[in-house]
């Protein structure tokens, strides 16, 4: 199963937009609603696994971190990104994440 | 002739096998597509009416088409799947053998219905099983294996094979609940003991014919996956093995291996995982075979075996510390697979499979406790200094000439490839630490030395890239070698654009350590400013050249006027495009920021005179495209510069650079002279430019960057800058005017000096504003966007502007209404934050609070729409903050409105109920100090309200 958390994005909130749009004006149901939105799940994961590869560095303070449900959450305090170049400076940095190894790459298609 | 349409299925007309045959006819043939879709429509619902249980046998009768064949057996297993409660116990029974007299009559029929058929009995089978139906698929084996079928008993192993095949699958994809979920898959793995010696049968018999076999593994393919103990699976993977020599079943045997060894069940099996290393290391032969005659499907199938069997088991099969030469043996076969010859992705796809095998192993052994640790770093430190190796040779270029061939699709992988070669090496970096840096310091320097062997550019590029990999995120500080690298760049022949482009990355990558060791500099800098002359690598140098200065600020001033010198003669022969022009002019803003004020006042001078002088002249030119484009451009470039131009120091964090710094300087900011010296000319550029929203863009960029970098050295100029925002603002409204104004609002409204000017900016814009919204404000949003954000940031700041006799509260108040209906989600956002930010000040600014309950209704009621279903499901937090912000404070008011507001029917919404709206109402008037509650309860109202509480679409909602 694919990661929902890219449901939260530009992308993600816009296509539920238009899903909701075609619910309530009964175009299509919640469940072909449900299976649009898990399509993205696993579009999503799969292409940021496979297709970007750009980088960004950043180091920081770390003030707390936790791992629970197999989701990591760092926060950071006093963190600066480069970019190739770029360098952004920011005061607390959230970051969540899951493994990548376990999308995309292994659901049967 | 042109055939007729047939009508479509009137919608009442009964489900019966003639109604269904001509749907079907219509949903084939008719080239209406209106017909075709009300065809479709009307088969779906015949598929679930209850009719569907006669008429669907009829339709598979044998003189039938396949297409009808087909949707009868796919109704079928429609009903048996869906609608398994209407089913009468006691015809489970008759249900189950009409199945299999079906199957075992399309056994040499159409494949598709077959198929279809066996799903439908494997869902049965899942349904009744175990109560019902104990031993389901020993009955399905002895059935079809009966001799007394008059069926050919080739069509009938392929029928038992096919629906032993589709029964797991069915399982994966079944709505059983989840308590019958675990007990179907128990039965299932037990009676694997039922099929397992058929297939290993069939597998071993000399006169198999090829298709059955293929069948078979496929079969055990679809079985392993039910977490079947891989110990009894032992017999089967051998026997896949051994199909692995015949070529015409080598896809499918590769699959079941794979499949097998990499169900997550299969490590508590340590002693049957360590009897697959042989089988696996005897496939050696085969892949060096494949290898040589560039057999790219085989190599890869037999790589990916070895990855499997790799990458989930290294930490079972590591730890089976007598065994450790066979894993070794595993190990160096997937070197093999990670070195094979050829370039990526052109002659082989192979290698790129392997990676996260390394990255698994490394995490395993050094999760180990410290003793046993450095057992294993004796045996695999070697091992992965070869990978090094073996990686960094993979990453070469290949000859120019065959790169020429590449496609750019081909190149962009190759690229992808590298920087997952590059990722891999950083992470080898935490288990072979400085010691790889000196190797590939002593590789660079063997190669660059030898005078008797000329190095390829390739060979050279590649260990550069090795470095840079590492460089660049891990800290070298305290490693020896880079003084010897850095020595041995120059000796480098640069000879090649990717080469010089690696020369360039690695510089870069190493400026934090130049900041520490400044006396460095002097040896790379020369190359950075040369290279910046090529147009070909622009993006490396530049970006180079503005690492440099970012980091290495306080220890340039001697090279300072050489680097300006170079900069403006690219600048001035227009040798980057547009971007690493802007790169650069930051990186002189670095770069000038540490010198003497009156350094800084001769370089700024001397570099922006000749753009001044061409502004000039541009802003006499009748207003075109192209002189646009210069316009903008230059304007560009002092933005950039004014954004990293800073003499303050104020976020200066270098620990050893407190002697280096500056005294604050006495006297007006070098910035603020020359914006001073600017001004008229850039008021002049936009008497003529005003309609230009890009150009007012750019405008207000260069004083928003200013301000940013300036803070209160920027107070001077906070008077003028008021007048022509002004200016600009009241001749034509643009969003940058508010947003710059809202900038200065947020660092100057809080000081008596600027108060008076900023307040009459804010008026001003505030009844510019007001005047466009009662022009129709439908085709500003950014502009209605940025008042919101304004007047937010104006109730946060200096709340005491909405004291102004000539602020009309109450005209502002309605605009932040309307714009909560803007259908774009930002502007509706801003206009939360406004109301979020005016409903605290109901009692301490008058004309605010006599405003607010007056018109607190209309207020209310906009936000209910928006609940209702009008705005955006992702905006809900923010409608939230209002109501919780209006019970906080007006909570008499709220609790007559909500009344009144939910008293008229089908508001919000027409699916909410009176008494749903009451119950709403109460839960937010009882709620006034969790926030948080609030939220929820207006997330579960608009789900009521929009239809779509309840369902699993929005469960994560």
């Amino acid at each position: 199963m694919a990661y929902q958390l890219y449901r939260n994005t530009t992308l993600g909130n816009s296509l539920q937009e238009s899903l909701d749009e075609l619910i309530q004006s009964q175009q299509i149901t919640p469940q072909v609603a449900l299976q649009v939105l898990l399509q993205f799940d696993k579009a999503i994961n799969s292409a940021l696994a496979q297709r970007v590869r750009n980088r960004v560095n950043f180091r920081g303070s770390l003030n707390t971190y936790r791992f629970c449900d197999n989701v990591w959450t760092f926060v950071l305090n006093d963190v600066e990104f480069r970019e190739v170049t770029e360098l952004v400076k920011v005061d607390k940095v959230k970051i969540v994440a899951c493994d990548g190894k376990n999308t995309g790459s292994n659901t049967a298609e | 002739m042109e055939r007729r349409a047939e009508a479509p299925p009137p919608q009442g007309l009964d489900f019966t096998v003639e109604n269904v045959e001509k749907a079907l006819h219509q949903l084939y043939y008719d080239p209406n597509i209106e017909n075709k879709n009300l065809a479709q429509k009307w088969l779906m619902q015949a598929q679930v009416s209850p009719q569907a249980w006669h008429f669907s046998w009829l339709l598979l009768n044998m003189d039938k088409v396949p297409e009808i064949q087909y949707f009868g057996a796919s109704a079928l297993h429609i009903k048996i799947s869906r609608y398994w409660n209407d089913i009468p116990a006691d015809q489970y029974e008759t249900l189950k053998s009409q199945l299999f007299t079906h199957i075992t009559r399309f056994a040499s029929g159409s494949k598709i219905v077959l198929t279809r058929l066996c799903v439908a009995l494997a869902s049965l089978a899942l349904s009744m099983m175990p109560e019902a139906w104990p031993c389901a698929v020993a009955d399905m084996v002895r059935m079809f294996q009966a001799e007394d079928s008059n069926v050919d008993g080739r069509a009938r192993c392929l029928a038992l094979l096919e629906l032993l095949t589709v029964l797991p699958e069915e399982f994966q994809t079944s709505r059983l609940p989840q308590y019958r979920k675990g007990q179907v898959r128990s039965v299932l793995a037990q009676e694997c003991g039922s099929v397992f010696p058929l297939l290993e049968q069939l597998l071993q018999q000399q006169d198999s014919p090829g298709f059955i076999k293929q069948k078979v593994l496929k079969c055990f393919s679809s079985w392993v996956q039910l977490e079947i103990p891989l110990m009894d699976c032992e017999n089967l993977i051998q026997a896949a093995f051994t199909s692995l020599r015949d070529p015409e079943l080598f896809d499918t045997a590769v699959e079941a291996v794979v499949n097998a060894i990499s169900q997550p069940d299969a490590q508590r099996y340590v002693n049957t995982l360590l009897k697959l290393i042989p089988p696996v290391l005897g496939l050696q032969e085969q892949l060096r075979q494949a290898v040589q005659s560039g057999d790219m499907e085989t190599s890869h199938g037999i790589c990916r075996i070895a990855v499997a069997l790799g990458e989930n088991h290294s930490r079972a099969l590591l730890d089976q510390v007598e065994h450790w030469q066979s894993f070794l043996a595993l190990v160096n076969m997937i070197m093999f697979c990670t070195g094979i010859p050829g370039h990526y992705p052109v002659n082989e796809t192979t290698s790129s499979l392997t990676l996260t095998f390394w990255y698994t192993l490394q995490d395993d052994i050094l999760s180990f406790e410290p003793d046993k640790q450095a057992v294993y770093q004796q045996v695999y430190r070697p091992v992965y200094f070869q990978l090094v190796d073996v990686l960094l040779h993979k990453a070469q270029f290949p000859s120019d000439e065959e790169y020429g061939f590449w496609s750019s699709d081909e190149k962009e992988q190759f690229r992808i490839y590298r920087v997952d070669i590059s990722d891999t090496l950083m992470y080898v970096y935490e288990m072979l630490g400085a010691e790889l840096l000196s190797s590939l310091y002593d590789k660079l320097g063997r190669l660059l030395t030898n005078t008797e062997q000329p190095s390829t550019w390739q060979h050279t590029e590649a260990l550069l890239y090795g470095f840079q990999s590492i460089a660049e995120t891990i800290d070298v500080n305290y490693s020896d070698v880079v003084p010897g690298l850095i020595g041995l760049i120059p000796r480098i022949s640069i000879s090649n654009v990717q080469l010089a482009d690696t020369v360039m990355f690695t510089i870069g990558a190493l400026s934090e350590w130049l900041a520490d060791h400044p006396v460095m500099i002097n040896n790379v800098l020369p190359l950075v400013l040369q290279a910046l002359g090529n147009p070909e690598l622009s993006i490396s140098s530049v970006s180079t050249l503005k690492k440099i200065c970012r980091e290495c600020k306080y220890d340039l001033p001697p090279y300072a006027a050489n680097i300006v010198a170079v900069s403006q003669e690219v600048l001035m022969k227009q040798i980057h495009k547009t971007s690493q022009c802007m790169w650069l002019m930051q990186a002189l803003g670095f770069l000038l920021s540490a010198l003497q004020v009156e350094e800084i006042l001769k370089n700024l001078h001397s570099l922006i005179t000749p753009y001044i002088q061409q502004l000039e002249k541009l802003a006499d030119e009748t207003p075109n495209p192209s002189n646009k484009l210069a316009i903008i451009h230059i304007l560009g470039l002092l933005s950039n510069l004014f954004t990293t131009l800073d003499i303050s120091h104020h976020d200066d964090d270098h620990e050893s650079t407190e002697v280096k710094k500056l005294p604050v300087q006495q006297g007006p900011n070098p910035v603020v002279v020359v914006l001073q010296q600017v001004f008229q000319l850039i008021q002049k550029v936009l008497s003529k430019w005003m309609n230009d929203a890009q150009v007012v863009e750019s405008v207000c960029a260069i004083f928003e960057k200013s301000v940013k970098t300036l803070l209160d050295d920027f107070a001077p100029m906070v008077p003028q800058l008021c007048e022509m925002l002004g200016q600009m603002y009241s001749t034509i409204p643009q969003a940058s005017a508010i947003d710059l104004t809202r900038q200065l609002v947020h660092i100057f409204a809080h000081e008596p000096a600027h108060f008076p000017p900023i307040k009459a900016l804010f008026l001003l814009v505030t009844s510019v504003t007001l005047t466009l919204f009662q022009q129709g404000p439908r085709d500003h949003p950014d502009i209605v966007d940025s008042f919101m954000q304004l007047l937010a940031q104006a109730l946060k700041r200096k709340p005491d502007l909405f004291l102004c006799s000539n602020l009309d509260v109450k005209a502002v108040f309605q605009c932040g209404v309307l714009s909560l209906k803007f259908p774009e989600a930002p502007t509706v956002k801003a206009s939360c934050g406004f109301f979020t930010e005016l409903l605290p000040r109901c009692g301490e600014i008058a004309p605010v609070g006599q405003v607010v309950h007056e018109n607190g209704k209309v207020l209310l009621q906009a936000v209910l729409e928006g609940v209702g279903g009008q705005a955006s499901r992702s905006l809900m937090d923010h409608f939230a903050e209002i109501l919780f912000a209006l019970n906080k404070h007006c909570f008499s008011y709220l609790s007559v409105w909500i009344k009144e507001a939910m008293q008229e029917d089908g508001f919000p919404s027409a699916r909410v109920s009176p008494e749903q709206k009451e119950t709403f109402s109460q839960q937010i008037l009882r709620e006034r100090v969790n926030k948080r509650r609030v939220k929820e309860m207006v997330k579960e109202f608009t789900l009521l309200c929009r239809g779509l509480h309840g369902t699993e679409y929005t469960a994560d909602y």
